[in-house]
């Protein structure tokens, strides 16, 4: 059980650490929010239109490409290591692997995952729609009160 | 269902070609020949139906004429192993206690299919009737708990299509009712065959089997296991008899099944249970039925009157009939657990003569409803004086269904009471009522509907017509032979209930076996089955066995 | 992985020398295992098959046909199916033997499984070609995908190792997330994959403690060398096996839906792509029962059996009582058979909570039935659901035998065989696993499984009143429905053919496969023949 003493403490430290954070950040630093203090600009003016954060969803492509071919990277070190006791065994082991790997490369290539430029359009397909969706119900409007807010305010 | 051609030259007998495959494939084959004609042709269905079921009918009385008098084992037998994993194989065979069933069967579908006219979806409602025919024979003959079962539950689906499709009023409700009561009365049914023969195969070692023959005369299991398997069967059989407690899909099943499936309902089907109690409850466990008889008796007294009682107050024809048939099934089981020969003959009697007459019933309940489209007492009245031949086969068929002496109600009712006294006394006194009752609530409703003023209505009742005559005739014709005469099924029965008595009496050990001569039907001497004048049990002549 | 303790007798577990640096550091040298390529030829042939046509699509892209990809599909299960009557032959003379280093075990079990896993996976493409062309989806995707995630199960259900196990369900799972999500047009079939994804891999690091707590107790995550070790050596203390058995049956019993791990069941059935559907509740949870038989009952069984038991006999109650009245209260036909299909699963629940061999060729049988019933019902429903594959509320399927009395009737013996009419396969399938359930004396969950059958029946009347008597003629009185307008594909109606012949042929003469399985027998062999 001995060894284990160190784990268990680093457990416990990691527990505490939390714990304390949480309850010193609260006595610090009471949260009183306001109308002001919680629209997205602290300057009291309410935005207009919802901040733009989009990407383009090549990038998460690229991203997980990038995954696929690190992780295979990855097996590849130990593979080196061993490489002469394993012999003709290996060597065909880690084709097959990598064959694999490959094989989905040719397949994002295929598909025109890592064509740059104008998005071409591959497919006809509608996009993802549910008659019981709409703005109203899956938007939320953030802000939208603290507008309703000013807008009275300016009037009064 | 493929038959070896070669296993079927097993059968023995005078018959040379497998009749008992035969009875349930020919149906079959007709419900196949319908399956593969195309819809349009409306004219055909009918004529195929009646054909492949007219050729069951005379191959089941070929079976009647060809089948030994005064053997009480099993004739005709067919064994075809199916699964022989599970020990499982298509074992048929008739007794004295399933010939007339059998014969019931082939003789009742043909009539419901002439007896009925249907005015949609032709084709599948010949289908599912043929359907349904196969089944009901396959019930009757199987001698293998599995393949019992098979057909016990199958019956279910053509029956819950025709009610459900061709119904009145609330069909599709007493068509679920129906099925659901079955199955889970089969649900019970299921465990019990299954534990009975792995029971059976610790006891006796060997393969696992499911022949009922076997088993039977084996006897190896535990007399506690033996209850509960028992319990397991009696659920099962209960529902589909229908016992007291557990009655009520019948009123509605029949009242809103068409004509023809109220026939088939009456006459066949509501005898799968009673069939069962003697062939699974008496034979496969008598130790558990005997233990069981009180139970049993009490149920079946107070199926008797409640089912007088209810049909006594219902405003509607056909649901009379409906509660009458639990009243006769009452006597049935009545008569099957006095255990006594007399007791047995007498509900296998009841059996035959309650499908025959409450078939007929049925069907004329069926005709007056396609004339005045309601089968409701107070809308109908006087039919008498507009058409006085329908009211006198009503009346024919009504005096036997009360079970008026001549007619053949009687010999049957007449014998399981005479069972009954002999170790149920007092259950046996209880259910004379029931008797008397019955005649109340025919007659009553006899009165109402064909005698008095003609009202509006009424006027242009339609006379029996020759067609509907020649479907009826048959059955009138059994019922004053068979009441006449009804010694033509006692002698071949009898053997075989003599033989069960005695298996219950080998099995159990605190039996006493009761044996009175009657004089009656088995008064013509006959070797080997010599009255009973004195047989061993003779001296208990009159005296109370339990 | 790589072969077994070489110790002559193993030492038990407090004794090990785990603190021995010694044990450790010692160089072992590489064993190279020798493979035998013909041992997993379905398996492999289900994966390359699935890895070359997405080769093929991707350097022919848009040039292939429509029906190429389904095409391929079928004739590699096909050829895989093919593969396994040597194999099986060869099981049949010589016994069973462990491949591949003892990570893969061919016995008899493996390979009925492995044929009941192609039979689904060429129902699953047939139904899939009509479908995708009739909501207009591209996809080779499918096909490709539908071929990795059998081959996952046939490893599943092949391995004799915990670790390869695990593998294979994830390459199972992975590829059926992505499927259940497929359908790019329909918000609920991206719901349905989520969900499934999401608490699918939650079951599955269950499974994976699970299998590293028994691993904790017995030092070895071959199931072999398990079996041994447990025969071998007593216990002093067995929390920690206790416990990975509760892990392990949690992931399991997600797999297939057994209450009350089932929550998913439902939802996703209902937004999946009805054909991935039909693949889902044959061939995934074929391929989850497997696992659980052989990890459950041939490797613990035997000696463990006592404990693990009770918990499946809980398992199989929740799933027959909670399937069966879950269903008849729904109103979506889809939502129903997913409900079905977890009172189902209790059904072979009772059959492995009977540990014994006969339980093992029931639930293989039932798993059998299962596959033509549920694939046919499921391919009633692709159809029924008509593009855009949403019409699947029970209105919808009003008068279908006034429009499509085939279809109709066909979907009537499918129905009438889940709930175990006779002289269909789903009667014998019952009568199976009520035989091995009796047999092991537990008859109580006997009378359970059998009365929730009934329960179960009244759903299966509903959807068939809904087809027949619903806006029928009544009287002469003209229909006033004029039943559901549907196409069925070509494809689909060989699916539908294959199903009902395979459902009524087990129902009418199933002597030959009530043989085949009792002959799959599972069995845990070390490593060489």
């Amino acid at each position: 059980m001995g060894q284990y003493l160190p784990l268990i403490t680093l457990l416990v430290l990691t527990g505490v650490f939390g714990a304390v954070s949480v309850v010193v950040s609260r006595v610090l630093n009471p949260p009183r929010p306001t109308e002001a203090k919680s629209s997205a600009y602290e300057s009291g003016i309410t935005d207009i239109t919802e901040p733009p954060e989009r990407f383009p969803v090549r990038f998460y492509l690229i991203a997980m490409i990038f995954i696929v071919f690190d992780i295979e990277i990855i097996f590849f070190y130990p593979f080196t290591m061993v490489y002469s006791e394993l012999g003709w065994y290996g060597v065909i082991a880690i084709v097959i692997f990598s064959a694999a790997v490959f094989e989905s490369f040719l397949y994002l290539i295929s598909n025109g995952a890592l064509d740059w430029g104008p998005a071409r359009i591959s497919r006809r397909s509608v996009i993802a729609s549910d008659p019981d969706r709409t703005s109203t119900t899956t938007v939320r409007r953030v802000g939208a009160d603290g507008r309703a807010f000013a807008l009275d305010g300016e009037e009064s | 269902m493929t038959v070896d051609p070669t296993l079927l030259l097993a059968a023995d007998g005078p018959v040379t070609f497998p009749i008992l495959p035969a009875l349930i494939l020919t149906p079959l084959l007709g419900a196949l020949a319908i399956f593969f004609v195309p819809a349009r042709r409306d004219d055909a269905f009918k004529q195929i139906a009646l054909l492949t079921s007219v050729v069951t009918g005379v191959l089941s009385i070929y079976l009647l004429t060809a089948f030994e008098t005064g053997e009480a084992g099993f004739q005709f037998v067919v064994d075809q192993s199916w699964i022989s994993e599970f020990g499982i194989s298509f074992h048929l065979g008739v007794d004295g206690i399933s010939l007339f069933l059998v014969v019931l069967t082939g003789v009742m579908f043909p009539i419901a299919i002439m007896g009925a006219k249907i005015t949609h979806d032709i084709k599948s409602y010949y289908g599912w009737l043929l359907v349904l025919m196969a089944g009901s024979m396959g019930v009757f003959l199987a001698l293998d708990l599995v393949v019992f079962f098979l057909f016990f539950e199958v019956v279910l689906v053509p029956m819950y299509f025709l009610i459900g499709l061709w119904g009145h009023g609330d069909r599709i409700y007493a068509a679920t009712k129906f099925f659901l009561y079955t199955m889970l009365g089969g649900a019970f049914m299921l465990v019990a065959i299954v534990a009975l023969a792995i029971l059976n195969q610790r006891g006796v070692g060997g393969d696992l089997t499911f022949d009922l023959v076997q088993i039977a005369q084996n006897q190896a299991i535990s007399t506690e296991a033996g209850r509960w398997i028992f319990v397991g069967f009696a659920i099962a059989f209960a529902v589909k008899v229908p016992v007291f407690p557990l009655h009520t899909w019948l009123p509605d099943a029949h009242t809103e099944a068409p004509t023809a499936g109220s026939v088939v309902l009456a006459a066949v089907m509501l005898k799968l249970g009673t069939y069962g109690f003697v062939r699974f409850g008496l034979y496969l466990l008598p130790e558990a039925a005997h233990w069981a008889a009180p139970v049993m008796l009490t149920l079946g007294v107070i199926g008797i009157i409640y089912g007088a009682i209810c049909a006594t107050m219902q405003k509607d024809l056909k649901r009379l009939v409906a509660y009458s048939s639990i009243a006769h099934l009452g006597f049935v089981i009545l008569g099957v657990f006095s255990i006594t020969t007399q007791g047995i003959e007498g509900g296998i009697l009841i059996m035959v003569n309650h499908g025959i007459a409450t078939g007929a019933l049925f069907l004329l309940v069926g005709w007056i409803y396609e004339r005045r489209h309601t089968r409701q007492i107070s809308e109908l009245s006087g039919l008498q004086k507009v058409a006085p031949v329908f009211a006198g086969v009503f009346t024919l068929v009504m005096l036997a269904s009360i079970g008026v002496p001549g007619l053949n109600g009687f010999p049957g009712e007449f014998l399981a009471l005479l069972g009954a006294f002999q170790t149920a006394r007092w259950w046996a006194v209880v259910a004379v009522i029931g008797v008397i009752l019955a005649a109340l609530y025919l007659l009553w409703a006899y009165q109402r509907t064909f005698h008095g003023p003609v009202t509006p209505g009424n006027e242009h009742f339609r006379e029996l017509r020759w067609s509907e005559g020649l479907v009826i005739a048959p059955l009138l014709a059994l019922i004053v032979f068979l009441g006449v005469y009804p010694a033509v099924m006692l002698d071949r029965m009898g053997p075989s209930v003599d033989a069960l008595v005695e298996h219950v009496d080998e099995q159990v050990d605190d039996f006493e076996r009761v044996e009175i001569t009657y004089v009656g039907a088995s008064d013509i001497p006959e070797p080997g089955h010599d009255d009973d004048s004195d047989g061993p049990a003779s001296d208990e002549h009159g005296e109370e066995g339990e | 992985m790589f072969g077994l303790p070489t110790q002559d007798e193993p030492i038990p577990f407090d004794e090990l020398p785990l603190d021995d640096p010694l044990l450790f550091d010692e160089p072992a040298g590489v064993v190279i295992p020798d493979i035998e390529w013909s041992a997993i030829a379905p398996n492999l042939i289900l994966m390359l098959g699935g890895i070359l046509l997405l080769t093929v699509v991707s350097l022919v892209r848009g040039r292939t046909p429509s029906w190429f990809s389904a095409v391929w599909t079928i004739s590699t299960a096909v050829f895989a199916g093919v593969t396994l009557v040597p194999l099986w032959q060869r099981v049949q003379d010589d016994g069973a033997e462990s491949v591949m280093a003892g990570a893969i075990g061919l016995d008899g079990f493996s390979l009925f499984v492995t044929g009941v896993m192609c039979l689904s996976v060429v129902l699953g493409a047939l139904l899939l070609e009509g479908y995708l062309r009739r909501e207009g989806l591209a996809g080779p995707e499918w096909y490709v995908l539908l071929l990795l995630s059998a081959s996952g199960g046939v490893t599943m259900a092949s391995a004799n190792d915990l670790i390869v196990m695990f593998i294979g369900l994830e390459i199972l799972s992975v590829a059926v997330y992505v499927m259940a999500a497929m359908h790019s047009k329909r918000v609920s079939s991206q719901e349905a994959g989520l969900k499934y994804f999401v608490l699918g891999a939650f079951s599955s690091a269950f499974l994976l403690y699970g299998i590293a707590m028994v691993y904790g107790a017995t030092g070895t995550t071959n199931l072999v060398g398990i079996q041994q070790f447990l025969s071998e050596t007593v216990l002093t203390q067995n929390g920690l096996l206790l416990a990975g058995f509760a892990f392990m049956l949690v992931g399991f019993g997600f797999k297939v839906g057994a209450v009350p791990f089932h929550n998913w069941t439902p939802d996703v059935y209902q937004g999946a792509p009805s054909p991935v559907v039909a693949y889902m509740a044959s061939g995934v949870k074929v391929a989850g029962f497997a696992g659980m038989i052989r990890v459950f009952v041939v490797t613990f069984g035997p000696t463990y059996g006592a404990d693990w038991r009770p918990m499946v006999y809980a398992l199989a109650m929740l799933s027959l009582v909670v399937g069966s009245f879950g269903a008849i209260v729904q109103t979506d036909v889809k939502r129903m058979l997913a409900y079905s299909s977890i009172s189902h699963g209790g059904f072979i629940l009772v059959a492995v909570a009977a540990n014994s061999e006969a339980g093992t060729a029931a639930a293989l049988f039932y798993l059998l039935v299962y596959t033509f019933m549920i694939a046919g019902s499921f391919g009633i429903v692709t159809i029924m659901g008509r593009t855009g594959d949403g019409l699947h509320a029970l209105s919808d399927y009003r008068g279908l035998s006034k429009a499509r009395p085939g279809l109709a009737l066909l979907f009537t013996v499918f129905l009438l065989a889940q709930a175990g009419v006779p002289f269909t396969g789903g009667f014998l399938a019952k009568f199976y696993v009520i035989n091995s359930s009796v047999s092991q004396g537990q008859y109580v969950l006997a009378l359970i499984a059998m009365s929730a059958a009934v329960v179960a029946a009244f759903l299966y009347l509903r959807i068939v009143v809904a087809m027949y008597f619903d806006g029928n003629t009544y009287r002469g009185e003209s229909a006033t429905l004029a039943g559901p307008k549907v196409r069925i594909p070509a494809a689909a109606g060989v699916a539908l053919g294959i199903a009902v012949v395979g459902t009524l042929w087990l129902g009418i003469l199933p002597g030959q496969m009530t043989s085949v399985a009792g002959d799959a027998v599972a069995q845990l062999v070390a490593i060489g023949p």
